[in-house]
Parts: structure tokens; sequence; C-alpha cells
């Protein structure tokens, strides 16, 4: 059976999997677009646990804290760091997704791929 | 009911609540360097007491409050203090380098110049974002512009 440290892992690839699901199957392009937003989550949250420690704390240096008692007991803030700017640039692609999925409607009227397809051929 | 926007009592909520928020958000961004936030987490709070106005009294009072250059203007603005208080790094010697060395942790005014990128962070990012947000509800430049372009 699933060990306790591998569960949030195999959460993970689901959540990466629903998104998956969601940008193959949906027909609607908003639901496309949410189905990235999931993927894009679903990576940040694997990172995020990579850094993790069963029992860590949160890697902020208290005042009167010693550096090496602090640095033995925290997260690794690395990925907290890097998925931070993860998340600006899924904030960036979204806003730009989303533009485009405007002008389509804005051109064809409907979020629906497949009429949007039929349109143009 | 002929007034644009929501309801009177969104309207007067927000009107009590945006100035906390924008208080908030300087605090974020302001103590960056001491508790979890920063620059950009700060820029989004307050990018977001802006679209609450914006969603509360409608499209006619965004137009008012900023415009499309305005934003635009914000956000480059943000950008070149971002990179003035990099170059300033040369005073020492190095590209980020560090003016003012700290006095001493744990206080506010005790990291140099990381706070100053924080701040030029935070009005970066707030700028942004509601650009972002204005140029998706509020600026449609040209409403036949899609239908008239081929394809």
């Amino acid at each position: 059976m699933l060990a306790r440290e591998t569960l949030p892992y195999v959460l993970a690839m689901l959540l990466l999997g629903i998104g998956v699901y969601a940008i193959a199957c949906k027909k609607n392009l908003i639901k496309a677009i949410v189905g990235v937003i999931v993927i894009d989550y679903a990576v940040n949250l694997f990172l995020v646990l990579q850094g993790y420690r069963t029992g860590g704390e949160a890697p902020i240096l208290a005042e009167g804290q010693e550096v090496g008692a602090f640095a033995g007991a925290s997260v690794d803030p690395l990925p907290q760091a890097m998925i931070l700017t993860s998340i600006v640039i899924g904030l960036g692609v979204l806003a730009l997704m989303v533009a485009m999925a405007l002008r389509i409607h804005e051109k064809y009227g409907t979020f629906d791929l497949s009429q949007i397809r039929k349109l143009r051929g | 009911m002929s007034q644009p926007g929501m309801s009177l009592i969104v309207k007067e909520v927000a009107k009590l609540v945006t100035g906390f928020i924008a208080l908030f958000a300087a605090y974020i961004i302001v103590y960056g360097h001491l508790t979890p936030g920063g620059g950009f987490a700060g820029g989004v709070i307050l990018a977001c007491g802006f679209i609450l106005t914006v969603l509360a009294y409608g499209k006619k009072f965004a137009n008012r409050m900023i415009s499309d250059a305005g934003t635009k203007l914000w956000d480059t603005f943000g950008a070149v203090l971002f990179l003035v208080v990099a170059l300033f790094g040369y005073a020492v010697g190095d590209f980020f380098g560090n003016l003012w060395p700290g006095q001493g942790n744990f206080r506010l005014v005790s990291a140099g110049s990381i706070p100053l990128s924080n701040i030029a962070i935070g009005i970066k990012v707030a700028a942004c974002l509601l650009g972002v947000f204005l140029a998706l509800s509020v600026f449609r430049p040209g409403e036949a512009g899609g239908k008239e372009e081929d394809r």
C-alpha cells in the first residue's frame, strides 16, 4: 500500500491527470484554460512538496534563533522561492490565454472548439 | 438603479475597505524582508484593492481613475525604479550591490536597498495586474475590431 510520504505525490499526479483530461477532452475553450492552470498548480504543488520536511517549520528566521539550528529544522526555502516565480509566470500565461480566448470569442461568437474548427474550414 | 456599478451596499463597503486593503498592501511590501510576502504579494493585494473599486463602481469610474496609458506608465516606472536601485549598487562596486549595510537584524531599516527593490516590484506588480484586469474587462479599443479583421 501507499506509504504516508508518497501519498501527496500521488495526489499531485492525480491533479496533473485532471488537468490533462480537461485539456484533451473538454470542447469549451475556458475549460481547457482551466485545465492548463490546474496542471500549472499541480507542478507547483509537486515541487513545493520536494522541499518539505516532516515536522519542519516555516523558513523565516525569528529573532533570537540560532542559524544552524534553524537551518536544521526548517523546510527548504529554495523550491518555495522558485514556485513564487512560477506562479507569476502562470499568471502571465493565464492572462495571455484569456486575452486570446476573448479575441476568439469576438471573432467566432463561441467558445466551442469544434465549432471554431468548422467555421475556419 | 440607474447608477452604474453594483448596489449601494457593495459601494459603501468597498469605500470602507479599500483604504485598509491599500494599507495592508503597503505593510506587506515594506516589511517584505522581515515577514512572508514582499513586492509581489503586496502588489497583488494593492491591485486587488483597485479591482474591488472598479468592480463596485463600474466602467466609467475605472476610466476616470486610470487610463490605459496610466497603467503602462506606472508599470514602466516600477521597472525603471528597480533598475535604478540595481544600478546604484555600482556605487559599492556591484550590480545589485547593497548600498547601505544593515544596522542589526529584525528592524524595518536593516536590509539596505532590498526594501527599495520591494517597493519598486510592488508598484510594478500592482500596475501590471490592474492593467491586465482593465485590459481584459474595461478597455476595449474598437468593438468592431474583432469582426472586421480578415482571418
